[in-house]
């Protein structure tokens, strides 16, 4: 127990201090303030910035997710077993109409952000309203791809080519999905609760995830769907 | 209306599952009915299931992580014994009972394990450290936990109810796929891994934003402690791998529930691409429990030689250098799988490269004891022990990480000795040395030294006891996974291994001992000023046990090794800093929403593994339901009164003037 | 950007993070600057939509060129995404959430180009005799 007995003396400590070896290390208290604020160095940062930063690192953790299902695409694209390939799945009309309500939906949720900015219940509602139905309008186009597909005997089971597909245009379509339905709680905590700080904090995550969303599917109507029309 | 359930789900034909699994159910209900009895159940919902301190939910985590450690040490007891006894011989183990063996001692160390206790550590201390009262998330930190525990209770409920996986702890497609194993065994692997995949992804999320965004006035970078850059690490990487996991599985599941084909052996299904991504997972994932290990191991080399550890930056460095490299070897795991010469020496390369940031890190240790004042307390000798192991473990690593070496011992006896001597002698190693460092500061009391020596000199020779034996019965031709062997020459070496794991049970026995030991004495044993080890960084401005909010006043660093310099400045101005005008302190409300979610999460998994399908959708709809009401809640925070900061602040003002004055009375007499 | 304070007992309440942003946020910005951020976003995108969506058509652009214009098309279009609707800028305020992307940038190049550098070369080197024979014919 001795040699772990403690105080040690004054004296040790100081000696200690000393040390000779101080490779990779700046001297105690010798630099002046901390420059680099705004990145915890003075202090926790705002809740805001939290909340968002933390939203953000999720966002990436999502993202990485779906780059396994664009990998799985990509190494099974070929995998037909005589089935039939991308070409006869791209319906270039459906994904020109699907492709524009996304990205108009991406532009009405940016403008419902700036009407929260500006505190206007009214015009955030509004453009929450637009962003949810050019939402849901994507999610039924996809649904009556998929339906239709499958009605010319086109489903996932048929081979590892159709498998990656629907794997990945799925997965979008149910975090859309799922965005919707949050879309729908935060209308209804902004009308109820108004611009609340923790509200507002909230409104900024599901911008952040809606606009990631658009992001994922540039990747997948150019790499699925205009890719594979050319192929 | 139960899907697949069915009574012949419970093992009554196979005694030893049978008498275990009846056994934990009086031992749990016994723990219910004392709790009931004794009216806990207040306490416990108040002041544990429903908290979300950062400190607790560690302790919990820590708990959870001890418990499935003794599981998975049972499996190993038994695949040990079992090939000891089955040399030209059957054994006691049936072959299907044997496989589920060692996929379950697999995936519970590994998750159930390793990870719960390296994550309440990163939870108990990393805030303390950064010197903050909470991590950024306190509410998602408690669904974390719960989400981790569901997964262990899953996968102990595969005791009792239908089976574990025999396909080894990562499910290697076909056999993994629904046509070569139909039963629930992988169902309860998939299900538990991803629930508590889900929740480790949560804390990385929660870490990160943590170490990057909640730091006590001017601990900038390059003045956080060692521990703290590894957590940031380990956090980072999770972030990054942890979604290819949850991917992968998710990928699997569909091939088994609904016949897909991402990893099939028919109809353009790709196998080798699921041994491509769980490996792309699994090599970070090693990482990921190591690095917060050597965090440990930087704090005790310093703490007990009394110096600032060496080197610090060029440790910051290789920890960043090991965080990125680590993602660029995942192939080494399969380089037999046939990628060509040209990837395997890329990778092969890439792997004997990332032995260079864990070099650097070894020799700043070691110089970091080097002209220092060395106390060989029981952390310390662990931290030894782990230089001496890791870097035994490590060069076998480099060994395989050489191609045409790795083709011949590839999946042999070489490669169990080889991951076993670098997890157990890094991560294991590194978990008891923090459990002896910081059990005072969680408790308040110091652990039995006599009783730690004890554990650690019969863990270090029971270790290699253990598994030298593997090494030269893999160098042998030994294959992994053998429930039994037709080799009569590979008897003595089997029979050494097993004497070595008595060792280690000796040594699990003096752990208990310890605590126990230390429990009784804990008068004797207590820690009275908060700074147990003449410690280094912030956490040991605090008492212990700290209290709620952990700080009074929030400490403004000024320099590296923020409490060192606090107490020195006290010991030669001979007075503390003065007293700092107290404030009322907001903190986060306990929350049930943990517990709730992993209660759901429970009755989805269950019922998913089973399909049974109304229940899983129940589940999920009640999942949405409490999202919804918690969405709801008004009360986010409560502040602590002026009083009681002041209170608590004022015992630990007393402890350490008390301090201060034995050092002068010290010094006056020497 | 003004210096904190440096108050030794700076508490929690009273931190300071002057020139830190969140991800998707710019509090200081009026509602104007965001919507015509919105605009030109949307006039961006749609401008490099149309032109993803006109390049397939065979022969307006040399074919086998197609696929490496519409990647280009759609870096930028992610880009654009980025700046005007993320909000993402180069400033010091954004530090933390643009090394957070271009870590996320990384691990997906990581996982995506490994996985088809690894599993192209183990279709080459362990293609079944029979699509070897195909190869052939």
């Amino acid at each position: 127990m001795s040699d772990s007995a403690l105080p040690a003396s004054v004296e040790t400590l100081r000696r200690l201090r000393e040390d000779p070896h101080r490779v990779g290390h700046r001297g105690h208290g010798q630099d002046g303030p901390v420059q680099g604020a705004g990145h915890g160095a003075t202090g926790p940062a705002r809740k805001r910035i939290i909340v968002g930063y933390g939203f953000w690192i999720f966002l990436l953790s999502d993202i990485v997710m779906f780059s396994c299902f664009f990998a799985a695409f990509a190494v099974q694209g070929n995998a037909t077993a005589g089935g039939p390939g991308i070409r006869d799945l791209v319906e270039m009309p459906r994904v020109a109409l699907e492709t524009g309500a996304l990205l108009l939906s991406s532009y009405t949720c940016g403008l419902s952000f700036a009407a929260t900015n500006a505190r206007n219940k009214l015009w955030t509602q509004v453009f929450l309203l637009i962003t949810g139905l050019l939402g849901l309008a994507f999610v039924l186009m996809e649904a009556q791809e998929f339906i239709g597909l499958a009605a010319r005997g086109i489903t996932p089971e048929r081979s590892g080519f159709l498998t990656s597909f629907f794997g990945l245009v799925g997965l979008h379509g149910l975090h859309v999905t799922l965005a919707g339905l949050w879309l729908l709680t935060m209308m209804a905590q902004v009308q109820l609760k108004g611009f609340r700080r923790e509200i507002i904090h909230r409104l900024i995550c599901f911008n952040l995830f809606w606009h990631a969303l658009d992001i994922v599917w540039i990747g997948i109507f150019t790499i699925v769907y205009l890719m594979g029309s050319v192929s | 209306m139960f899907g697949k359930l069915s009574w012949s789900a419970i093992p009554f034909d196979q005694p030893i599952p049978l008498i275990t699994s009846l056994v934990l159910i009086v031992v749990i209900l016994g723990v219910l009915a004392l709790v009931t009895l004794k009216g806990w159940w207040p306490y416990l919902w108040r002041e544990w299931i429903t908290t979300v301190d950062h400190k607790r939910i560690g302790i919990m985590y820590c708990l959870l992580g001890a418990v499935m450690l003794i599981r998975g040490f049972a499996d190993a007891i038994m695949m040990r014994s079992q090939q000891a006894v089955a040399i030209n011989a059957s054994g006691y183990l049936k072959p299907e009972h044997y496989d589920q063996i060692f996929s379950a001692h697999g995936t519970i160390m590994i998750f159930f394990a390793a990870m719960p206790l390296v994550i309440g550590f990163m939870n108990f201390v990393t805030p303390l450290q950064l010197g903050v009262r909470d991590v950024a998330f306190p509410t998602l930190n408690s669904v974390s936990f719960w989400l981790t525990a569901t997964g262990a209770l899953l996968v102990n409920v595969s005791l009792f109810v239908g089976e574990f996986a025999r396909t080894g702890w990562l499910p290697y497609p076909p056999l993994s796929e629904a046509a070569y194993s139909p039963g629930v065994g992988v169902d309860y692997y998939l299900w538990a891994v991803q629930i508590s995949g889900i929740g480790t992804l949560m804390t990385g999320i929660n870490f990160v934003t943590t170490v990057l965004k909640m730091r006590c006035p001017g601990m900038s970078y390059m003045r956080m402690p060692m521990f703290c850059w590894t957590v940031f690490g380990s956090s980072l990487l999770i972030v990054a791998v942890f979604p290819i996991l949850t991917a992968t599985l998710a990928m699997l599941t569909l091939d088994r529930y609904f016949g897909w084909h991402y990893f099939t052996n028919t109809a353009g299904g790709n196998p080798m691409m699921f041994m491509n991504l769980i490996w792309a997972w699994g090599h970070p994932e090693v990482y990921i429990l190591v690095l917060p290990a050597f965090g440990i191991f930087s704090e005790v080399f310093s703490t007990f030689s009394g110096k600032p550890l060496f080197g610090y930056r060029s440790m910051v460095a290789a920890t960043l250098f090991i965080c990125v490299v680590s993602m660029m070897t995942w192939l080494h795991h399969f380089f037999t799988m046939g990628s060509g010469a040209a990837v395997n020496t890329a990778f092969g390369i890439s792997t004997s490269i990332i032995a260079v940031g864990t070099g650097v890190k070894i020799y700043n240790w070691i110089f970091t004891m080097y002209g220092g004042r060395v106390r060989f307390g029981v952390p310390m000798l662990w931290s030894m022990g782990f230089i001496f192991t890791f870097v035994i473990g490590g060069m076998t690593g480099v060994l395989l990480a050489v191609p045409p070496a790795d083709f011949l011992v590839h999946n042999s006896m070489f490669l169990v000795a080889h991951f076993h001597n670098v997890i157990v002698g890094g991560v294991v190693f590194a978990l008891f040395a923090g459990l002896h460092y910081w059990f005072p500061k969680a408790f308040g009391f110091r652990l039995h030294e006599g009783w730690g020596k004890a554990a650690f000199w019969f863990a270090f020779f029971g270790f290699w006891i253990t598994f030298t034996p593997l090494y030269i019965l893999g160098l042998e031709g030994m294959t992994r996974r053998l429930q039994h062997i037709n080799v009569e020459q590979w008897r003595f070496m089997l029979d050494l291994s097993l004497i070595g794991v008595g060792v280690l049970i000796v040594g699990a026995i003096c752990q208990v001992v310890m605590l126990v030991v230390s429990i009784l004495k804990r008068d004797e044993l207590r820690d009275t000023t908060g700074d147990p080890w003449d410690g280094r960084s912030l956490e040991w401005a605090t008492p212990s046990p700290p209290p709620f909010f952990n700080y009074a006043v929030m400490p403004n660093v000024e320099g590296e090794e923020a409490y060192w310099d606090i107490k020195l400045r006290a010991i030669e101005t001979q007075q503390l800093s003065p007293e700092p005008a107290y404030e009322p302190i907001e903190m986060p409300v306990n929350s049930p929403v943990g517990f709730y979610t992993a209660f759901f999460a429970t009755v989805t998994g269950f019922s998913l593994i089973w399909h049974i399908w109304w229940l899983a959708a129940v589940g999920l709809v009640s999942a949405f339901a409490g999202f919804v009401v918690f969405a709801w809640r008004d009360v986010h925070e409560f502040h602590v009164p002026v009083e009681e900061v002041a209170r608590a602040d004022h015992a630990r003002r007393a402890a350490r003037a008390a301090v201060l004055e034995s050092l002068a009375n010290q010094d006056a007499t020497s | 950007m003004s210096q904190p304070d440096h108050d030794p007992y700076l508490s929690a309440a009273q931190s300071f993070d002057g020139g830190d942003n969140a991800p998707g946020d710019e509090p200081d910005e009026s509602s104007g600057h965001w919507v015509l951020n919105s605009n030109l976003g949307l006039a961006f995108s749609v401008v490099l939509t149309v032109a993803a969506f006109l390049l397939v058509h065979p022969n307006f652009i040399y074919g086998p060129d197609i696929p490496v214009a519409l990647m280009v098309l759609a870096i930028a279009q992610m880009g654009v995404h980025l700046v005007f609707f993320l909000h993402v800028t180069t400033g010091p305020d954004n530090t933390n959430n643009v090394l957070a992307l271009a870590f996320g940038v990384m691990v997906v190049f990581l996982i995506v180009a490994g996985s088809l550098w690894i599993m192209n070369h183990l279709n080459q080197n362990m293609m079944p005799m029979d699509q070897l024979l195909q190869m052939q014919r």
